[in-house]
């Protein structure tokens, strides 16, 4: 019997009987993600970038430029900064690259609602992730040259990039629902990601501060930042060799803002997500202010007068 | 909850009236007349510019209703407002008897194919559907075997299991209505759903949405710039000019309203004198002239257009045959939506 033959028969049935709306986008993401190739393409380019890395960490090695604890824990970091930014592009992509390539519109038609089709989404973007950890592990390894540091290096930094790769994922995914091209979403997210990444990669080591104020400051601002509070559990942890009982505190950061991330996400993001971003009309004329100012104050100075 | 009953077609604002019946159970004859579809008074602006001003109107469970307007005129605004996909500033709407504060209820009774629908390149037609069908509540081995009867109905079994990439744009088209249907709609939605197909494959698509209405007892709104397939095919129609209805009602009430009382004829050219002097000798006729962008062509008027006589057709004829021109074509203006339209988009505008 052809489907055209059986008119009204389940018009009703078909409610929810299958599976949950979040796991059908879920299984359909994740395989247009990795079956489409599209994530397989990063993290191919993530284990050439990893090796490399550890390659030239291995040369100075030799050169003994660089303590081999160190040497561990820039491998950790430079592995959970560049799976974190591979989760972040994925993320950034996954609403306004639907929008982009018209096809958001089917999906918003069906009657899922808009929270599980961001949770099907998100832990799709999410997905890199676990599969960056396992490729950059055994690099971890041979950097570490079978000492203890390893395994401290292989739990701690899967905990901290763990804590970071859905809140960033969120971040992305946030902006991707407030942007209508892939363009402006990319741009809007690695701004946010590059203040974040900047301190923690340029916090060298500990200095000597004037005054308690100065270093109590500076203490704050790096605990405020995620990925430098996770930065510097990690160099306490693996390079000073501190226990992490007495360096919980900096790990409330990745969790607090993990945190906030999802509820914004989930909460204030997700029931907005719309046939077309309204964030761009309600900043128009503010924009077009700006630029009428930008006119005027460029005529002025160039007016002889 | 209240369901509404089609009371008569063409209030003099172009509003269809509707009444409550209260619920009462309607018996199987009455089914298609059922409205699955009311619209009352709906508005919706952007910023300072209203993009729509109170439509209202009526849909009938297995009719084909045709949507037309100029371009900007609130066609897409009208159906992304009907398909939840926008909310409304003002005004009600339900489908099937579901209030429009319930949109996903709504989503479950309505199939929609948008105007710019894209596809997923990297999937084949049969997991397209598939997966559409689960986002309904399907399982898994239920939406597969649906998709199957589905591709089958818009006939590309044959193509089911090949990638959407590799498909024409007719093909994905078809995919489109295929997915439109993947819930059993009580109402769908086509915006232009024969764009940019070949002549062959606009029949074939056409024949396709009448079986929908006719096979599947669902409303269908078509909107379409193409006035000859929505004559075709159509029952009811609604006219919408700068976001307004401007004339709704059935095919025929609508043609009705056009102006009349205009004739043209083809004649080979060199007889266009001859015929010329023929019909200003008549008393019938007035205004008699060429039409400028098809030659060996006339227009005339009819000096009492508001007379039952339809001879007059006739006498034209005949004297045009005794003076032994040789007569191409012959027709009266206002018998045709296209001109309808245009008359009536005109006024409006002006």
């Amino acid at each position: 019997m052809s489907a055209m033959d059986r008119p009204n028969q389940d018009r009703v049935s078909t409610s929810a009987s299958g599976s949950p709306t979040w796991w059908v986008v879920f299984t359909r993401e994740l395989s247009e993600l990795w079956l489409g190739g599209r994530a397989l393409q990063l993290i191919l380019i993530y284990s050439i970038l990893l090796g490399l890395y550890s390659f030239l960490l291995a040369t100075n090695s030799e050169l003994k430029l660089m303590p081999l604890k160190e040497m561990v824990l820039e491998m950790v970091k430079a592995a959970i900064a560049v799976s974190l930014f591979i989760c972040l592009i994925i993320a950034a992509d996954s609403v306004s690259g639907e929008r982009e390539r018209s096809t958001l519109e089917g999906l918003l038609l069906t009657p899922a609602s808009r929270r599980q089709i961001v949770a099907g989404k998100f832990l799709a973007a999410v997905s890199p992730w676990p599969v960056a950890l396992a490729i950059a592990v055994p690099y971890w390894y041979a950097v570490s040259q079978g000492d203890p540091v390893f395994g401290r290096a292989a739990l701690w930094g899967a905990v901290a990039g763990s804590l970071l790769a859905p809140a960033l994922t969120g971040l992305g995914m946030l902006v991707s629902i407030r942007c209508n091209t892939i363009k402006a979403s990319m741009i809007a997210s690695l701004v946010p990601y590059l203040l974040l990444l900047i301190p923690a990669t340029t916090a060298g080591p500990s200095k000597m501060y004037e005054s308690y104020a100065l270093w109590y400051r500076n203490q704050i601002l790096q605990w405020l930042n995620p990925m430098a509070a996770s930065s510097h559990f990690l160099k306490r942890v693996l390079v000073d060799d501190w226990h992490p009982d007495v360096l919980w505190i900096w790990l409330t950061a990745p969790v607090m803002f993990a945190g906030l991330v999802l509820v914004l996400l989930f909460h204030y993001g997700s029931p907005s997500l719309r046939l077309e971003a309204e964030t761009a009309e309600r900043f128009r004329p503010y924009w077009e202010r700006l630029a009428t100012l930008w006119r005027t104050a460029g005529f002025a100075l160039r007016s002889p007068s | 909850m209240d369901t509404l009953r089609r009371e008569s077609l063409g209030s003099p604002e172009g509003a269809l009236m509707v009444e409550p019946t209260n619920g009462r159970s309607v018996s199987g004859s009455q089914a298609s007349q059922l409205p699955i579809l009311v619209a009352q008074d709906l508005c919706r602006s952007y910023g300072p510019r209203q993009a729509l001003r109170g439509l209202s109107f009526t849909l009938n469970a297995g009719r084909i209703l045709g949507f037309l307007g100029p371009n900007g005129a609130g066609k897409t605004t009208s159906i992304r407002i009907l398909t939840t996909i926008l909310e409304p500033s003002s005004g009600h709407f339900s489908v099937d008897g579901i209030d429009q504060r319930y949109p996903e209820k709504i989503r479950r009774r309505i199939g929609v194919l948008p105007e710019n629908l894209g596809f997923p390149k990297q999937m084949t037609g049969l997991e397209y559907l598939s997966f559409f069908g689960r986002l309904y509540g399907r399982t898994a081995v239920d939406a597969r075997s649906h998709a199957l009867a589905l591709l089958d109905d818009v006939g590309l079994t044959e193509r089911g299991r090949s990638l959407i990439g590799t498909y024409s744009h007719g093909m994905r088209q078809r995919v489109g209505i295929a997915r439109a249907l993947v819930n059993d709609p009580a109402v769908v939605f086509l915006d232009e759903p024969t764009l940019g197909l070949d002549p062959r494959g606009q029949q074939e698509l056409l024949g396709l949405v009448r079986r929908i209405a006719s096979e599947r007892k669902a409303g269908v709104i078509l909107c379409s710039h193409l006035l000859w397939e929505i004559e075709k095919i159509c029952d009811d129609v609604v006219i919408l000019s700068s976001g307004q209805v401007i004339v709704a009602g059935s095919v025929r009430e609508v043609i009705g309203r056009g102006r009349k009382g205009g004739i043209r004829i083809s004649v080979p050219s060199a007889s266009l004198a001859e015929t010329r002097r023929v019909l200003e000798r008549m008393a019938e006729v007035m205004n008699v002239a060429p039409v400028p962008e098809q030659t060996g062509c006339l227009r005339m008027d009819l000096a009492n257009p508001s007379s039952e006589d339809h001879q007059v057709n006739n006498r034209i004829l005949e004297a045009l045959i005794r003076a032994g021109i040789p007569i191409l074509g012959l027709s009266a203006e206002g018998n045709r939506l296209e001109e309808v339209f245009l008359q009536l988009t005109d006024k409006a505008v002006k």
